[in-house]
C-alpha cells in the first residue's frame, strides 16, 4: 500500500453526485444552522441527520476512500490519528479526517459528508463502543489499538468490555488488511495475538513503579501474577507469567523516549535516528510509535515518519498551550487515572510550572463517577509545593482528596470563569500555569479562554498565541 | 501497640471503581486524632494480620472475581476468626459481594464468598448505573449516604443482615426493595463509589469508634473539622438531585427532533434501519443525548475521545 503512488489512479473520484451530493448538502446545512444559532460544532448534528435520513451513506461513501486508517482504544486516540495526519500530509498526501472528539459513527458520517475528492487517504479517531459498526461499514486498510485502560466506567462497566469489542471489532476486519495494536498492553495484546497483529512498543529510560492508578496485573491468560521485564508506566511494559508462561511478544516497533523535563518536550529515537517531539508525555511516545507502525504500512519508513513528527503540534487540550491574561497556560487532558498520572508527572518534570489548576466535571463525558481521581496521583502534586486551584462541578471532590493526602488547595472555585480570576491574584505575568482537565471541563476552559463558541471545535483555526 | 491495624485486601486486584483510599481516609481520621495507624496489604496467599481492627474490600470486575475465588474460600475461617475477634470489615460493590454467601455468574456458576453477611448476589444482564443518596441507620446512628452505584449484580438479604440504608434516590441492592449495602454485627457492605468513606465521614467514624473500641473503651470520638467532607457530599447529593432534571428535558428535545426527523423520512424513502443494538453503546450512541447536552456544552462536537 502507498498512497503517495495511489494518488491520481487511485484517488476517489469526484465525490459526491446524484442521492450523495443531496444527502452531502442536507449535513452541511444543517452544521451550517446549527453553527449559526449556537448549538453545537456542526461536526455531529449533521452526522445524526444524515445516519437518520440514509443509514446506508456511510458504508457507500467510505467505499470511494482509499487508504483507510482507523485508530481506537482508551487513550491517545486522537494524538494518534493527529500524528499519522502530520506524517502522511509530510508527504504530500491530502488526509480526510474526522474532528477531535466527534469519534462516534456521526463523526465519522459527518467527515464523509465533508471529504472533497481530493484526499488521498483516511484517519479517523473512533469511539470503542462505536468501533463494531465503524469498521464494518468502513472496511479499513489498517487498524490501530492503542490500549485499554479503567475508563468511563458509569458507560463502559468494566475494561474487559472494552478489551472485548475491540477484539471482536479486530476480527471483522476484511481480509488483507493490516492490524497494528500496543504489544505493552497485556490483556488487549492477548485478545488479539492470534491475529498476528503488527506490535509497537515502548522503552523509557528510567522505568516508573506502578501507583493505584493501574489496572490489576493479572495474566490474560491464567490469572496469575504477571512479572515486568520491561514498564513504561501504569500496567504498561513487557511481562511474563510465572505460572503458565505466557510472555507479551516482541514489538515490531520499540520507541526509546526520554523526558525532557519540559511539559512540552519528549526525545522520541528509533532505529538510530531521534528527535525532539513537540509535546511531553511518555505516552506520547506510544502514539507516536502506533502512527510510526501504521505509516510503515502505507510503504512509509520510520525514518521519514520521525522526522515529519518533529513538527508535530498538540492540540485540543493534550499539552496544548493558550495564552490568556498574560499567563502562559499548558492544557492537559485527564480523562481517567491513567491519563491523569502521566499528566501528573508530566507537570512534576517541569519547573516552570508556578501553579496548577485541577478542573473535574462528572458530566456523562467525564464520567459520572469521579471516585477515580483518588487514584489518579493528585497526592504527588501536595509535594510540589506550587498553589494548587479546584473547579469545576466536583471542585469540593478535589479539594477533600487534596485533604487526605496531607495538603490543601488554595483556592476552590467550580466556576471556570471565576477560577480564572482567582489564577491571576496568585500568579505573576509571564508564568506558566498547568491545567488538568476531565473532558467537558477542558472544554469549558477553553472556551473560557478563546472565548469562542469555536473553542470546541478542533479544526477552528486557531489564532497564534505565543 | 499500634492503636488501628487496617488490612487492605487484594488491593492489587479490588482496585477497579476507586475505592481504594477508603484504607487512606480511616488511616487520615484515625491520626487527625492522635492514634497510630498501621496499613498491611493483603494479597493473594498472604494472611491476613492477627491483630487487624479493619478489613476492607475495593470493587472489581466479574473476570477478577473468579480469579479470586479459590483464594477467598480459603480464607473464610480466616476473616470469621478476625470477626469473632472484634474486627470491622467493610465491602465494596465486588468487595461487597464477596462478603456474602455467594455470587452466581451469567452463566450459572457460583463464586463462594467469604460468608460473613447473610446476602446473596446474582448476576443480570442489566446493570444498574447512577448518583445515589439514602437514609442510612448502622449502630445506633442514623445519618444520609450519598455515593455512585456500578453493579451488574443483584443482591438480596437473608435474615441474619440488616439493611445499611433505605434509598432516597438512585437503586441499591437489587433495584426492588429500596435497600442500600447490608450490616450485620460489624460487619458492613454497600454498593458506593465516591469514595465511600470520603463523602459519608459519619459512616467512617462509625467504623472507627467500634474497630478503636479496644482502645477508647467505646467513648466517642473526638469531632474534626468536616467542613470540607460536608461540602463535598452535600456536591454530590445535589448532583443526584440534578440527574432528574435534565432527564425531563433531554424527553422534550428528543420529542421536537423526533417529531422534525420523522417528517423529513416521510419525505424521503430512504429506509430507517436499526443498528444500535448493544447495551454498552446504549444510550450514549443513540445520538439524542448530544442534542440535548448541546443546551448546557455549548460547544460539546461530542463528548468522547
Amino acid at each position: 500500500m502507498d498512497p503517495r503512488d495511489g494518488r491520481g489512479a487511485n484517488a476517489p473520484g469526484p465525490v459526491l453526485r446524484g442521492w450523495d451530493a443531496l444527502i452531502a448538502a442536507v449535513g452541511s446545512g444543517v452544521a451550517s444552522l446549527s453553527r449559526s444559532i449556537g448549538a453545537g460544532a456542526g461536526t455531529s448534528v449533521p452526522g445524526v441527520v444524515i445516519e437518520r435520513l440514509d443509514p446506508g451513506f456511510i458504508r457507500r461513501r467510505a467505499r470511494t476512500l482509499t487508504f483507510t486508517t482507523v485508530v481506537s482504544g482508551t487513550n491517545g486516540k486522537t494524538t494518534t490519528a493527529a500524528m499519522l495526519a502530520t506524517i502522511l500530509e509530510a508527504e504530500g498526501v491530502r488526509v480526510l479526517s474526522n474532528a477531535s472528539g466527534a469519534n462516534l459513527v456521526r463523526g465519522v458520517v459527518a467527515a464523509l459528508a465533508s471529504a472533497t475528492g481530493n484526499e488521498g487517504a483516511a484517519v479517523f479517531e473512533v469511539d470503542e463502543a462505536a468501533l463494531p459498526r465503524v469498521v464494518d461499514s468502513v472496511q479499513p486498510d489498517v487498524l490501530v489499538l492503542t490500549n485499554v485502560f479503567r475508563d468511563q466506567l458509569d458507560r463502559f462497566a468494566e475494561p474487559e468490555i472494552v478489551v472485548r469489542l475491540l477484539s471482536d471489532s479486530a476480527r471483522a476486519l476484511p481480509a488483507g488488511s493490516v492490524l497494528i495494536a500496543n504489544v505493552d498492553d497485556p490483556s488487549l495484546w492477548h485478545a488479539v495475538e492470534d491475529l498476528r497483529p503488527i506490535g509497537f512498543g515502548v522503552e523509557v529510560g528510567v522505568p516508573t513503579t506502578s501507583g493505584h492508578e493501574s489496572d490489576p496485573e493479572v495474566c490474560p491468560r491464567c490469572g496469575g501474577a504477571l512479572r515486568y521485564r520491561r514498564r513504561t508506566f501504569a500496567h504498561l511494559g513487557a511481562v511474563g507469567c510465572a505460572a503458565c508462561g505466557w510472555e507479551s511478544s516482541r514489538p515490531a516497533f520499540l520507541i526509546e523516549a526520554a523526558e525532557e523535563g519540559r511539559v512540552d518536550r519528549l526525545r522520541l529515537s528509533i532505529g538510530g535516528r531521534s528527535h525532539e517531539l513537540k509535546v511531553g508525555g511518555e505516552h506520547n511516545a506510544y502514539n507516536a510509535a502506533a502512527a510510526i507502525a501504521a505509516a510503515s504500512s502505507f510503504g512509509i519508513p520510520p525514518s521519514r515518519s520521525i522526522d515529519a513528527l518533529a513538527s508535530f503540534a498538540p492540540k485540543f487540550g493534550r499539552a496544548e498551550h493558550l495564552a490568556f491574561d498574560e499567563r502562559s497556560f499548558w492544557v492537559l487532558l485527564a480523562k481517567n487515572p491513567v491519563s491523569c498520572v502521566t499528566a501528573t508527572r508530566q507537570i512534576e518534570s517541569d519547573p516552570r510550572i508556578r501553579a496548577v489548576v485541577v478542573l473535574v466535571n462528572d458530566l456523562a463525558a467525564d464520567g459520572r463517577d469521579v471516585s477515580w481521581i483518588w487514584d489518579a496521583g493528585l497526592d504527588e502534586l501536595v509535594r510540589l509545593g506550587v498553589p494548587v486551584l479546584a473547579g469545576g462541578l466536583r471542585a469540593h471532590d478535589i479539594a477533600l482528596r487534596f485533604r487526605y493526602a496531607g495538603g490543601a488547595v488554595d483556592v476552590v472555585e467550580p466556576d471556570v470563569r471565576s477560577l480564572l480570576r482567582a489564577v491571576r491574584t496568585i500568579t505573576q505575568p509571564g508564568d506558566d500555569v498547568a491545567v488538568l482537565a476531565t473532558y467537558t471541563a477542558m472544554l469549558e476552559f477553553r472556551r473560557a479562554v478563546l472565548g469562542s463558541r469555536r473553542a470546541g471545535v478542533a479544526d477552528a483555526t486557531e489564532p497564534v498565541l505565543r | 501497640m499500634t492503636d488501628l491495624v487496617i488490612a487492605d485486601l487484594y488491593p492489587g486486584l479490588l482496585r477497579t471503581y476507586g475505592d481504594r483510599d477508603n484504607v487512606v481516609v480511616l488511616a487520615r481520621r484515625a491520626e487527625w486524632r492522635g492514634f497510630s495507624v498501621r496499613i498491611d496489604e493483603v494479597g493473594r496467599g498472604e494472611a491476613i494480620p492477627a491483630d487487624v481492627n479493619v478489613i476492607v474490600l475495593g470493587g472489581g470486575t466479574d473476570s477478577v472475581q473468579q480469579i479470586l475465588g479459590r483464594d477467598v474460600a480459603r480464607r473464610a475461617d480466616e476473616v470469621r476468626d478476625a470477626v469473632a475477634r472484634g474486627a470491622v470489615v467493610l465491602g465494596v460493590c465486588g468487595g461487597y459481594q464477596l462478603l456474602g454467601r455467594r455470587y452466581i455468574l451469567p452463566d450459572g456458576s457460583e463464586i463462594q464468598g467469604l460468608g460473613i453477611l447473610d446476602v446473596e448476589t446474582r448476576a443480570s444482564r442489566d446493570r444498574i448505573v447512577g448518583r445515589v443518596q439514602a437514609d442510612a441507620r448502622l449502630w445506633g446512628r442514623s445519618f444520609d449516604l450519598v455515593g455512585f452505584e456500578n453493579h451488574g449484580g443483584r443482591t438480596t438479604l437473608g435474615t441474619g443482615a440488616e439493611p445499611l440504608a433505605s434509598i432516597r434516590r438512585g437503586h441499591g441492592n437489587n433495584g426492588h426493595d429500596r435497600i442500600e449495602g447490608a450490616a450485620q454485627g460489624s460487619v458492613v457492605g454497600t454498593y458506593l463509589h465516591g469514595p465511600v468513606l470520603a463523602l459519608n465521614p459519619e459512616l467512617t467514624d462509625a467504623m472507627l469508634a467500634r474497630a478503636l473500641a479496644p482502645v477508647t473503651g467505646g467513648k466517642e470520638l473526638d469531632p474534626l473539622d468536616d467542613a470540607l467532607e460536608r461540602r463535598a457530599h452535600d456536591g454530590l447529593a445535589r448532583r443526584v438531585r440534578d440527574d432528574r432534571r435534565p432527564a425531563r428535558r433531554h424527553r422534550l428535545v428528543a420529542a421536537a427532533v423526533a417529531a422534525v426527523i420523522i417528517l423529513a423520512a416521510m419525505g424521503s424513502s430512504a429506509a430507517v434501519e436499526r443498528h444500535e443494538g448493544s447495551s454498552v453503546k446504549g444510550w450514549f450512541e443513540s445520538g439524542w443525548m448530544d442534542i440535548a447536552q448541546a443546551g448546557r456544552l455549548a460547544s460539546t462536537p461530542v463528548p468522547i475521545t
